[in-house]
């Protein structure tokens, strides 16, 4: 008696586990299209979800078997586990965000060593493990775009303020150096207020706090570039909450959905990213070209559907100028 | 004799990983790979060992939610020691499983000396250990050498008899085998495993035994930081780099494994090799589900009834046993 329970549980667990399958088509048998694994960096945010609209679409269009997924948390050991499990699936490449260049590389190396191509896409994992790396935007795209904007608002010799994550933050000194570069060659005109950014620590409370006392400690500011996507809604906040739109210029980097309140009421008129439906895409035809042999080493160019002839520099392919969102467009993107 | 071992826990685990082997492998195609499966495990090894020493600590009804900070923390000292201080990489592993020691005997003092419940103190040095690892790494990432990556990265042999693809037998198996052997031998062999047992059914009647309660205790929590310590070389080596968010949840695995194998949480018997056994069971349980094709946040919810069912089976177990006697 107390044995049938017992079996009955093991057929729960076991019922559970036959399920999973039967719920997921396989692969169709005629033809063996190329079967292309997409890992984002973590699955269930709005940025990556815009990811894989792009990663399907490509797979569509491109008639490749597109299976898009990744860890619950942004946790590189998770990923490698993922990926042994990918390369035992046998796809013929696999397109991966990592989360940390240096750990994921030993599993990379052994997928390309089992004949898989290897893209990686978002953030490069070490040059050695991949075949290419699809760069959403080089820093000086994302500087030149940063500028343009700004001197668009406030003319070629207004002054601003930088406000930026951490001070140590990587992406975001580097960006900071390159707008700096920009500056001198093309608006030497334009002057930064304060040498060392502010500082928001990826709050976006503490953007908000900083952002009005700057308004008040600098009384000729003209325009503040907010540069990551924590800031520039907490630095919008600021501008709204002192009313202070009309007379100061703000842009930046955020998504589209945490900025769309701000850029309706007139805020933030225009702000900048790069297109992340572009960049599923982009890495779903950079695989498939890698593991269909069309994109060697070498080559300067790629042909990626609707995005046209894309730019490759050396093992990198260059996704293009980043996006300007204003109120005209910001209605069409949902991440 | 034989109708008792058919009928253990354990057994019952084995049965349960058996069935569950052959409903993927009859179900999913590409499951049945022996490269695969051994690549897979080689991710198993850094909880599967953490998971020993644990079996004894919630034996004794204790717990030490700060493993995974601990594996951290030495692989920041291994790290440190080689990369800044230009140490030879062997005594740089030296120090690091020194380092585990000393982080499990910190736990063990406050623990069983200060009488500060286990759940309090390693909830505490949970987040002290990783914030000396994230202090003393300045949140810079350590890139070990490939000879040291050998370590759990490595082929031991081919294993004969596997037609097709050559299949090797990862390095890292032989010290998680090592580990599992010798907690056996101490746990059901010599009086560590009695006494531990007998602490976890009744500390009072155990310290009226004339059991020195609180020696025990102290040295079980030093030694979990020192396998803890061992698990950071092969954690480390396994992913070339040696990082302060390393081992984030490691803790979750290894107890998830302990309590799958049929330990129960409030202490009074505990099994080695059923943590083993319930460590393989998780394991085989998302690769599987993963090589069908499910999702990963479907897998995590998986791996969540598989838990509850478990403990509901494990209690009700217990309850049999305890109402035969």
């Amino acid at each position: 008696m107390k044995q049938a329970t017992a079996i009955a549980l093991v057929a729960l667990v076991l019922g559970g586990v036959a399920c999973g399958p039967s719920q997921q088509p396989t692969t169709p048998a005629e033809g063996k299209p190329l079967k292309i694994g997409v890992m984002p960096k973590l699955i269930g945010i709005d940025f990556f979800n815009a990811t894989e609209k792009g990663a399907v679409q490509a797979g569509k269009e491109l008639g490749v078997t597109v299976d898009f997924d990744g860890p619950v948390t942004n946790d590189v050991t998770l990923q490698a586990q993922m990926l042994e499990t990918w390369i035992a699936k046998k796809y013929d490449a696999i397109a991966i965000a990592p989360n940390a260049p240096d750990a994921i590389a030993p599993v990379l190396e052994r997928a390309r060593k089992r004949g898989i191509s290897v893209i990686t896409w978002d953030a490069d994992a070490l040059p050695d493990a991949r075949d290419f790396f699809v760069n959403q935007c080089t820093a000086a795209s994302v500087a030149k775009s940063l500028m343009d904007v700004m001197v668009d608002g406030i003319g070629p010799d207004g002054k601003y303020l930088i406000l930026t994550g951490s001070l140590t933050a990587a992406n975001q000194n580097i960006w900071m150096a390159e707008m700096e570069k920009y500056r001198q060659a093309t608006y030497p005109n334009l002057t930064n207020l304060s040498e060392t950014p502010k500082a928001s620590e990826e709050d976006q409370a503490l953007a908000t706090q900083v952002t009005a006392d700057c308004l008040k400690a600098y009384p000729d500011l003209e325009g503040i570039f907010a540069i990551t996507s924590v800031a520039l809604p907490g630095a919008a906040e600021g501008l709204r909450k002192a009313e202070a739109a009309d007379r100061v210029f703000l842009t930046g980097l955020a998504t589209p959905k945490m900025m769309r309140d701000y850029v309706m009421d007139g805020t933030v008129k225009r702000f900048v990213l790069w297109n992340p439906v572009d960049l599923g895409y982009l890495a779903v035809y950079a695989a498939a070209a890698v593991a269909k042999g069309e994109l060697e080493p070498g080559a300067t160019s790629l042909t990626a559907g609707r995005l046209g002839d894309v730019q490759v520099q050396g093992t990198e392919i260059i996704l293009g100028d980043p996006l300007v969102f204003d109120k005209d467009n910001i209605g069409q993107f949902d991440f | 004799m034989i109708r008792r071992l058919l009928l253990s826990r354990e057994s019952f685990l084995f049965y349960v990983l058996a069935a569950m082997f052959t409903a993927f492998a009859l179900t999913t195609e590409g499951f049945l790979d022996g490269y695969s499966l051994f690549e897979r495990s080689r991710y198993w090894v850094f909880a599967g060992m953490i998971a020993v020493p644990m079996t004894f600590i919630i034996a004794t009804a204790g717990i030490d939610l700060s493993v995974g900070a601990i594996v951290a923390m030495c692989g920041i000292v291994l790290g440190l020691l080689h990369t800044d201080a230009h140490w030879p990489l062997a005594l740089a592993a030296l120090a690091a499983v020194a380092a585990g020691f000393a982080a499990g005997a910190f736990n063990g003092a406050v623990g069983s000396y200060l009488r500060v419940p286990p759940l309090v103190v390693t909830l505490a040095t949970m987040a002290l250990f990783r914030g000396i690892a994230m202090g003393l790494s300045k949140a810079r990432s350590f890139h070990v050498p490939d000879s040291f990556q050998w370590l759990n990265q490595g082929d031991a042999f081919r294993i004969p008899g596997l037609s097709g693809e050559a299949v090797y037998f990862p390095v890292p198996l032989f010290a998680l085998l090592g580990v599992v052997a010798l907690g056996w031998v101490l746990m059901r062999k010599s009086w560590v495993g009695r006494f531990t047992e007998c602490i976890g059914e009744n500390e009072t009647a155990a310290a009226f035994a004339a059991i020195d309660v609180r020696r025990l205790k102290f040295a079980l929590y030093t030694a979990c930081g020192g396998v803890c310590g061992v698990a950071a070389l092969f954690y480390t080596a396994q992913y070339a780099t040696a990082k302060a968010d390393a081992a984030m949840g490691m803790e979750l695995e290894a107890i998830a494994s302990v309590v799958i194998g049929g330990t129960r949480i409030s202490g009074g018997q505990g099994s080695v090799i059923g943590s083993l056994l319930g460590l393989l069971v998780i394991g085989i349980l998302r690769y599987g589900l993963e090589m069908a094709g499910v999702r990963s946040q479907n897998v995590v919810i998986f791996v969540g009834a598989l838990l509850i069912v478990t403990a509901v089976f494990n209690e009700y177990m217990a309850s049999r046993k305890g109402a035969k006697q």
